[in-house]
């Protein structure tokens, strides 16, 4: 490993500034349990890194008034798994937290180090692209809120400013009669995602579809929310017809590579495959909340 | 702020306070067993994947390989030198020997530490809970059965102590 400075900013501005200084050079760490491995094997610069751990304000999960959660961006796997009012309304993400490697991996992973590294496979995203959720970022002097679709530029590529720190997740509050699911597929109970999916589904007062996002992840460059399919069910009853349009159109939005985990086409079906266990255990949730 | 070289580092290491000097890019494993001597953390897969290196950092169950030892400033380390002493075993240590549960024993510090984790904050734990919590931990050699049951023996040892 190449030699680096080290710094443990304070504030926000602070971490920033230090960035600013050096941006090509520079890294942020936040758990390091993907940055440790890529400064090990060069893949990250190495100049700087800039531990934002101590920055105050960054870590914990509290209630919006206007309803909803706000997840801080260095707040821990570990604490998000276990967490009593996450697991009532958000089990997708909750589900999905909890296979994030062993417990000692948990126990230093950030929810947003799992974002920011951008992995077409990280856990968390697929959930929380299904959510709804948005995030926060801070260039030291404001911070602005974005969909997390448009935090994702391509594999291992956020669309931020070098300088720019992922502050919060922001989670929206669930909507009346409505579930959500995590399903993951992989080749032993360590490894990552061969293929994941995720549902959010809510229905109106008869029991139909009010709306519906069904994300994938390990399938695309980036993970993807599959398109068309809340317009294709809305008003339709989650019967054996809609489970099996969600099945299709997640086949067919895969548009997966093929590695030494699975073949391209095994991939894409099993997409369809997750999507469909995904929308039956969230209307469980949903039909079992009304 | 900090110029290349060396940082100083205050850390306390099962129980006793150091003040030393050390390189960012030094890892918490290497400065454990090579400036410590605490060779009981062991180095395994240096990834993250086998948990032969883990320790408890700040009351939490870590991978020491993946952390610089610059990141436990001010905090405080067990690794399995500290658990207990020879005359004196701590409940978890004595189980494994009792339910036979060592063979080579590479990965066996870790997963004291994963099972000394565990039971600090599950003093019942079913085989389901004992299983996740060492499933950061690979053995190539038990097929955990044994270390399974080692660790519901000191769930009980750890209750008639307490
Ligand atoms: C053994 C092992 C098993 C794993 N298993 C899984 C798995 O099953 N599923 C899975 O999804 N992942 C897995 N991972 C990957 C990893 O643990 C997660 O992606 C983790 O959430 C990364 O978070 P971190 O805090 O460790 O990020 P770091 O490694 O500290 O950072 C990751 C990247 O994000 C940047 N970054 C971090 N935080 C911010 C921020 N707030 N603002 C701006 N940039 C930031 C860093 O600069 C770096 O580029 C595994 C890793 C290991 C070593
Ligand atoms: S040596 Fe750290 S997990 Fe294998
Ligand atoms: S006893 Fe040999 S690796 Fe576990």
């Amino acid at each position: 490993m190449h030699d680096f400075s080290y710094h443990t900013p304070a504030t926000l501005a602070e971490a920033i500034a230090l960035m600013q200084a050096d941006p090509a050079n520079s890294c942020y760490l936040a758990g390091g349990t993907d940055l440790y491995l890529a400064l090990e094997h060069g893949a990250a610069p190495a100049g700087v890194v800039i531990d934002l751990k101590g920055v105050a304000g960054l870590e914990g999960i509290v209630a919006l008034p206007e309803g909803g959660w706000r997840i801080g961006a260095l707040t821990r796997m570990a604490d998000i798994e276990h967490h009593a009012e996450l697991q009532r309304d958000y089990p997708s993400l909750c589900a999905a937290a909890e296979v994030v490697g062993g417990p000692p991996i948990r126990n230093r992973a950030t929810l947003g180090g799992n974002l920011c590294n951008a992995s077409p496979a990280a856990d968390t995203s697929t959930p929380l692209l299904a959510l709804g959720t948005t995030v926060a970022v801070s260039d030291g002097e404001q911070e602005r809120t974005l969909p997390l679709a448009e935090l994702w530029r391509g594999p291992r590529q956020t669309t931020l400013a070098p300088s720019a720190v992922l502050t919060a997740i922001m989670l929206p509050p669930p909507a009346p009669r409505s579930g959500n699911a995590f399903q993951r597929l992989t080749r032993s109970a360590m490894d990552i995602a061969v293929v994941n999916a995720a549902v959010c589904l809510a229905l109106d007062e008869a029991g139909r579809v009010a709306s519906l996002r069904v994300a994938l992840g390990s399938v695309a460059p980036v993970v993807v929310l599959v398109e068309g399919l809340e317009s294709a069910l809305a008003g339709k009853p989650v019967d054996e017809a809609a489970c099996e349009q969600v099945r299709s159109r997640a086949q067919t939005a895969a548009r997966p590579i093929g590695d030494v985990r699975a073949s391209a086409a095994y991939r894409a079906e099993m997409a369809g495959t997750l999507a469909m266990r995904a929308l039956q255990d969230a209307a469980a949730m949903a039909g079992g909340g009304s | 702020m900090s110029a290349q070289g060396t940082l100083p580092l205050q850390i306390t290491v099962n129980g006793k306070p150091r003040t030393t000097q050390v390189e960012p890019r030094t890892s918490l494993l290497t400065f454990l067993r090579e400036e410590c001597g605490l060779t009981g953390s062991k180095r395994g897969c240096e990834e993250g994947e086998c948990g032969a290196c883990v320790v408890m950092m700040d009351g939490r169950l870590v991978n020491a390989c993946l952390i610089f030892a610059v990141e436990a400033a001010g905090g405080s380390v067990t690794t399995v030198e500290g658990l207990g002493e020879a005359q004196h075993l701590a409940p978890v240590q004595q189980a494994f020997i009792e339910s036979g549960a060592s063979q080579c024993g590479f990965c066996i510090p870790g997963m004291l530490l994963a099972a000394h984790a565990l039971l600090q904050h599950d003093t019942h734990p079913d085989e389901g809970a004992i299983r996740r919590a060492i499933s950061g931990n690979l053995c190539r050699c038990t097929g955990y059965d044994r270390i399974v049951k080692g660790i519901r023996l000191a769930a009980e040892l750890q209750r008639g102590h307490a």
